[in-house]
């Protein structure tokens, strides 16, 4: 399938993205700009998500059908939060 | 998405105005739910009625053992066929579409009183009172800080406005004769208006289960005259509450401070008494329940 | 026979014809399982456990055996458990609602009447709570059981096994709601548990905690369930039965379990939230601040606009079959049909607010809400048109079961116009929390119940052999219809009477007084159907393969009742219609031990099991009857074997026996009627305390050896696929149930991630504290559980490479660094405690300590699952087959995802 190789690649990059999250905070870019720094973080978490989705699941060597059937939980779960959210503003 | 329902609305109001019910909310409620009851059996009586008429004239026969001879007729469906249907979709798509238009429609047609029903009254023209729930009675606060239990009292022909919220669980302040109603909602405030039109008292319930009293947690609405009101109104201050209050209403309060338990204007003090006591006692007993349980 | 001359139907009907005149040796022809099993042999022999159950394994016990029902994992008799225990519950809960109609047969004062206050709420809950959860679902999960894999042309589901369980927490969930009401009182705050009256502050007696917990028992066992005949309908339905030709009542029931799914973890997320506000002190629904009474609305209906439909659809789904079969014509708009169904199950997801209307959500959410109310309301008007046209020049049999679905489609209509005016958000304003609604939702649930009930006499040949009594069932029906509507039309009547009281204005009093006539009514109408069921168990005609002209679907190919092992060949749709395809010529299949063709010879090989203590009978060298080449291969690579649990058996033709699902649940019983004597995190003082503390700690201990043993079982269930599995194709039963699990848990996780932002938001996004004053534990962790990850992938690799050396030190260090995990997350922990905050210091610690708490609860769960594979690494397993080690590390990996999320959003953000 994939080698043992990109699978140890995929970890350092995990690692590494997982530590400029905390990095991001540490040099106060969420005291500066909040949302930027919010939306960068989020954004690191799921390229994360995906590697380990996509490679350590190997979702991507899968039948499309699987991947399909997470994004309806995760759409069931957005629409939940989202909406729920809204409708308290 | 912000403001697309009043977009939506707002030509539909601008060009029926006639159409969309306004009013008092009893008025608005009583227009759409006529419609609604008329048009709604109508479509009842039609649609069982079609089906019941299917039946009688697609009968089989009495035929003695008609399962067994029922199978001889034509081209219906046989055992191990893969699921087909048959056709008649022109028909269907035809009733349904024409279902389809009535719904569509009437709720069109209601979402026009909704937004006006939703559009909050100036402040000028109307009085707001809060009103907080708790187990189990009625508290109003009225704008000058005057704070009653079990009774509300508002002036005949004018928008009164409510803000609604709960001391303890989640409440729902109804008053059916006006068809107003709001949840009552720990820590969130619910907003509600009607109008009374013409005096007297009217009977406000909770709508949602709340415990124990529940199917008690009731209070009286005192629709005045507006000279009346007035008088009654600048009587009251914020410290002394009700105190000033009309001499009928002193049985009200006392009984109502009683776990607000029934509030019944007409009756008297007395005759609310066990009901307000065996009320108590449950309060009581779901209390005593949790040390026990311990 | 009626259809004698029928070219398909004599040869099953012979068969069993046949068979009941051999003797029965009870032994398997072939076995060769246990022979190339070799490779954890050893294993087994080890637990004595495993012993006797696989003695059950060929002396399956018969019907007429208690023992039977103990152990059985077989579908059809699974579904007959199924039913008779809704059938228990519908009693159960038909008494409480007679209860209430008596109270309510006048206005009462507090104190009058049979009930007292607490006692009416009570009875008002648990009504709710048994009819909707206890009877409804479950009866029409009976006759899913029975039916579907008949209709798909499967010999049993995918997880014979998990299908017991489900069953078994099922009725193990209803007692503990039973034993509710011995611990001061049951749950007395509705069906819909509104917070915060369903908090102990409000509701304190220990039965309402266990109440809460049945459910949530009962929650579990749907989800089992969800994942079992999700697996089962994608993925071992004959061939030609494409999704688009599958019988109407299976895509009922598919769309059913597809919502049930999302629906229902929706609603686990919400009890678990609950019970740690009730056991543990969590303070989500007494932060009135943050929201908290909102939140549970939120949460409550977004699993319970769903449910809706997950009652209705199976009742819908009969009804579609019975008006075929009764009135002789095909489905009229059977495409549209299927779509609006489709539509239907997708859309109810997004309605859910319409139960808020009178809540503080804003105008817009409103406006949109009211839109998609509409829209869904649609494809009804659809399905009705679609059933009244398909009467047409149809020649109609008014038998008892086409009586009661037709009825059913004339209260739905009723219910469903009734329901119109619900959706017109003005009207709602008024007609919230009063007996129109009630009114309403009878009219619509309980014309589903009639559906069902058609759909129990029309079956009930078919499960019993037995013809019921024609005569008394049209009593019953006419009984049934007029009682219904004595008892729920005053309803609408009288609709300003508030719901939930039982004090009224008294000029409503005649009509309420007619109401609870046409209750007992109703109630007796049962009594009529529960003597004529009954008495004809023994005095019925016997009921041949198809009492019913114009029947379609597959089950009634088969004798009534039908043979342990369903069909008499592989049934296939592959040339238009139903046949049953012998084996292919013989060939070495024995070797692999593929399930795909065993169990079937020829026709006279079968017993029917009407008793016949024998059932197995397996067959060797049976070929791969589906021309499919790839999926042949894929199997004979020997990764389509049984992965039940992580055992792989290589034996003959599925199991039918196994006790452990029993004892899990028995388990699962003491360990939540244990926890229900929880408060604040503590068990009291005192005898009373420590006896629930013995209860968790014994019930724990019964719950994880059961677990292990049955993990440990060889039980050999099947594997399809038998002809279509789209979209699962070259995907093993197992994995995809992991997947499909996966998916729920998505949800699961989603609606804890979706209250805490929810909480965040209500009471201000950027003025919220985070609990953590420090992100480096999180940091650690975070890099703890990649690193993990990483170790599980490598596992795989060396299973791949068949380095058994490799396997074990990946799967310790996953160990260990697991371990570390807890270690580090508990430290961390101590410290917020030293700091004096606590689960219930503040919303913001509530969600931190549970989210979080959940989370590791799943690392917990990985790392025994970690233990047993090491163990089992140890003895030498997984080095062909490596699908163990896969299917956990999809689950590890996705626990490791979650946390990629909660790290930023708790410690960081
Ligand atoms: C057989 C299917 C039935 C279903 C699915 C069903 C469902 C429900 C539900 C969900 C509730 C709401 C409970 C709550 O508000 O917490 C309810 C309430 C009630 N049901 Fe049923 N029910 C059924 C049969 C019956 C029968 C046979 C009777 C009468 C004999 C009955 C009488 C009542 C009454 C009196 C209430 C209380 C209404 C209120 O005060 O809100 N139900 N039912
Ligand atoms: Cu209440
Ligand atoms: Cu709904």
């Amino acid at each position: 399938m994939v080698s043992t190789k990109l699978y140890a690649a995929i970890y350092v990059v995990l690692f590494v993205f997982a530590t400029v999250q905390v990095v991001v905070e540490e040099i106060g870019l969420l005291e500066e700009a909040y949302w930027l720094a919010f939306g960068l973080i989020i954004a690191l978490s799921l390229i994360k998500a995906l590697f380990v989705a996509g490679y350590y699941q190997h979702l991507r060597y899968e039948p499309r059908s699987l991947t399909y059937l997470l994004l309806g939980g995760l759409l069931a779960a957005l629409a939940l939060t989202i909406a729920s959210s809204y409708s308290v503003t | 998405m912000i403001g697309g329902g009043t977009l939506l609305g707002a030509p539909l109001i601008a060009a029926q105005t006639d159409i969309i019910p306004r009013g008092s909310r009893s008025a608005v409620f009583n227009q759409i739910y006529w419609v609604f009851l008329v048009l709604g059996t109508l479509v009842g009586v039609i649609v069982i009625g079609y089906m019941l008429y299917n039946a009688y004239k697609y009968r089989a026969g009495r035929a003695a053992g008609s399962e067994r001879s029922a199978e001889s007729g034509e081209g219906g469906p046989a055992l191990g066929e893969l699921p087909q249907g048959s056709g008649g979709g022109r028909k269907l798509a035809l009733s349904f579409t024409l279902s389809a238009v009535i719904v569509i429609s009437l709720i069109l047609w209601t979402y026009g009183t909704l937004l006006y029903v939703e559009s909050p009254p100036d402040a000028e023209e109307s009085m707001e009172v809060e009103v907080i729930g708790f187990q189990f009675g009625w508290e109003f606060v009225y704008p000058n800080g005057n704070t009653t239990t079990g009774t509300l009292r508002v002036p005949t022909g004018e928008r009164v406005r409510l803000r609604v919220t709960s001391r303890d669980v989640f409440h729902n302040f109804g008053i059916a004769e006006l068809e107003a109603k709001a949840d009552a909602i720990p820590g969130q405030y619910t907003d509600t208006w009607f109008i009374a039109n013409e005096s007297g008292t009217y009977q406000a319930q909770c709508y949602e289960l709340c415990g124990a009293g529940h199917s008690y947690m009731n209070a009286t609405v005192v629709a005045m005259e507006p000279a009346a009101f007035e008088r009654w109104y600048a009587n009251t201050t914020p410290a002394n509450g009700t105190t000033n209050a009309s001499p009928e209403d002193a049985a009200t309060t006392t009984a109502s401070t009683n776990h607000g338990a029934k509030a019944d204007v007409a009756a008297a003090p007395g005759a609310t008494a066990p009901r307000a006591a065996a009320l108590e006692t449950n309060a009581a007993e779901a209390s005593a329940e949790r040390s026990l349980a311990r | 026979m009626t259809h004698d001359d029928h070219p398909r139907d004599d040869g099953p009907g012979q068969a069993a014809a046949d068979e009941r005149t051999k003797p029965d040796d009870g032994s398997p022809r072939t076995d060769g399982g246990r022979a190339t099993d070799g490779g954890h042999a050893g294993a087994t022999g080890e637990l004595p456990a495993t012993g006797p159950a696989e003695e059950e394994h060929h002396g399956f016990p018969p019907m007429s055996s208690v023992k039977r029902w103990f152990v059985t994992t077989n579908h059809k008799d699974v579904g007959i458990l199924y039913i008779v225990t809704s059938l228990l519950f519908l009693v159960f809960g038909g008494v409480l609602a007679l209860l209430m109609r008596v109270q309510l047969w006048a206005p009462r004062a507090a104190g009058e009447g049979i009930l007292s206050a607490l006692a009416y709420n009570q009875s008002v809950s648990i009504h709710g709570l048994i009819m909707v959860f206890w009877f409804l679902s479950p009866f029409a999960f009976g006759f899913a059981n029975y039916v579907v894999p008949l209709q798909i042309g499967a010999k049993d589901l995918a997880f014979p096994r998990l299908n017991a369980l489900s069953y078994w927490l099922y009725l193990f969930s209803g007692l503990l709601l039973g034993i509710s009401f011995f611990q001061g009182g049951s749950f007395a705050g509705g069906w819909t548990m509104y917070a915060p009256l369903n908090i102990p502050a409000y509701t304190p007696s220990i039965g309402a905690s266990t109440a809460i917990l049945a459910l949530l028992l009962f929650v579990v066992s749907v989800t089992v369930s969800s994942v079992n005949f999700l697996t089962s309908m994608h993925r071992m339905r004959a061939e030609g039965l494409t999704l688009r030709k599958l019988p109407l009542f299976t895509w009922s029931i598919l769309l059913t379990v597809w919502m049930m799914l999302f629906a229902f973890a929706a609603l686990l997320a919400a009890l678990m939230i609950l019970s740690a506000d009730r056991l543990a002190g969590t303070t989500y629904f007494a932060a009135a601040d943050a929201g908290g009474s909102l939140l549970w609305t939120h949460l409550f209906w977004f699993f319970g606009h769903p449910e809706v439909y997950i009652v209705f659809f199976p009742a819908l789904g009969v009804m579609a079959e019975t008006f075929q079969t009764f009135t002789g014509r095909r489905l009229v708009g059977r495409k549209w049909f299927i779509a609006s169904m489709l539509l239907v199950a997708l859309q109810s997801f997004v309605v859910w607010m319409h139960h808020m209307f009178l809540t503080s959500i804003n105008l817009q959410i409103k406006t949109l809400f009211m839109a998609t109310t509409i829209g869904i309301s649609l494809p009804f008007d659809l399905m009705v048109f679609s059933l009244i046209y398909t009467t047409i020049k149809g020649r109609i049999r008014f038998l008892t079961p086409f009586l009661f679905s037709f009825g059913a489609l004339l209260l739905f209509i009723i219910g469903g116009i009734t329901g119109v005016f619900l959706g017109a958000v003005v009207l709602d304003y008024e007609f919230r929390g009063t007996y129109w609604v009630v009114a309403h939702f009878h009219y619509v649930m309980v014309a589903g119940v009639t559906a069902l009930i058609g759909g129990l006499y029309y079956w009930y040949p078919k499960i019993t052999g037995k013809m019921y009594d024609e005569f008394l069932g049209k009593v019953h029906f006419a009984l049934y219809f007029v009682g219904f509507n004595l008892l729920y039309f005053p309803m609408f009547v009288v609709w300003e009477t508030p719901r939930r009281v039982f004090e009224y204005d008294p000029a409503f009093a005649p009509w309420h007084k007619v109401a609870t006539v046409g209750g007992f009514v109703l109630g007796a109408s049962f009594l009529v159907m529960f003597y004529n069921l009954y008495t004809s168990l023994w005095a019925g005609e016997d009921a041949d393969s198809s009492p019913w002209a114009h029947s379609t679907t597959a089950e009634w190919a088969i004798p009534s009742p039908p043979p342990l092992e369903n069909y008499p060949g592989i049934p296939s749709y592959g040339d238009g219609s139903l046949s049953f395809l012998d084996r292919l010529g013989g060939s070495d299949r024995a070797a692999d031990g593929g399930e795909v063709t065993d169990g079937v010879d020829v026709a006279g090989d079968h017993a029917t099991d009407g008793g016949v203590a024998d059932d197995r009978r397996a067959t060797d060298g049976g070929t791969v009857a589906t021309a499919d080449p790839a999926t042949a291969v894929e199997r004979a690579g020997g990764k389509s074997h049984e992965h039940d649990a992580g055992d792989h058996g290589e034996g003959h033709g599925p199991s039918h026996a196994s006790i452990w699902p029993f004892a899990v649940s028995v388990g699962a019983f003491l360990t939540l009627l244990g926890l229900s004597g929880l408060q604040e995190g503590a068990f009291a003082p005192g005898l009373e305390g420590g006896l629930y503390m013995a209860l968790t700690g014994v019930g724990f201990l019964v719950g994880m050896a059961s677990l292990v043993a049955f993990g440990r079982e060889r039980f050999h269930g099947l594997e399809g696929p038998f002809g279509e599995s789209w979209p699962f194709e070259g995907i093993e039963n197992t994995k995809t149930g992991v997947w499909i699990f996966l998916a729920s848990d998505v949800v699961l996780f989603g609606a804890f991630i979706g209250s805490y932002v929810f909480m965040r938001v209500a009471s201000g996004w950027t003025t919220w504290e985070i609990v953590p004053g420090d992100p480096l534990p999180g940091l650690m962790n975070t890099y703890l559980l990649l690193t993990s990850s990483f170790t599980v992938v490598l596992a795989l690799v060396a299973a791949e490479k068949g380095s058994r050396g490799g396997v074990i030190a990946s799967l310790l260090t996953t160990f260990l660094l697991g371990v570390g995990f807890l270690f580090n997350k508990g430290i961390e922990w101590d410290h917020l405690f030293h700091e004096g905050l606590w689960l219930d210091t503040n919303v913001q610690a509530s969600t931190f300590f549970l989210t979080t708490g959940l989370h590791a609860g799943h690392v917990i769960a990985g790392l025994i699952v970690t233990l047993y594979l090491i163990v089992r690494a140890w003895q030498g397993a997984y080095l062909e087959d490596s699908g163990s080690i896969e299917y956990f590390g999809l689950y590890w990996h996705f626990v490791d995802i979650v946390w990629l999320f909660l790290f930023p959003l708790f410690y960081i953000l």
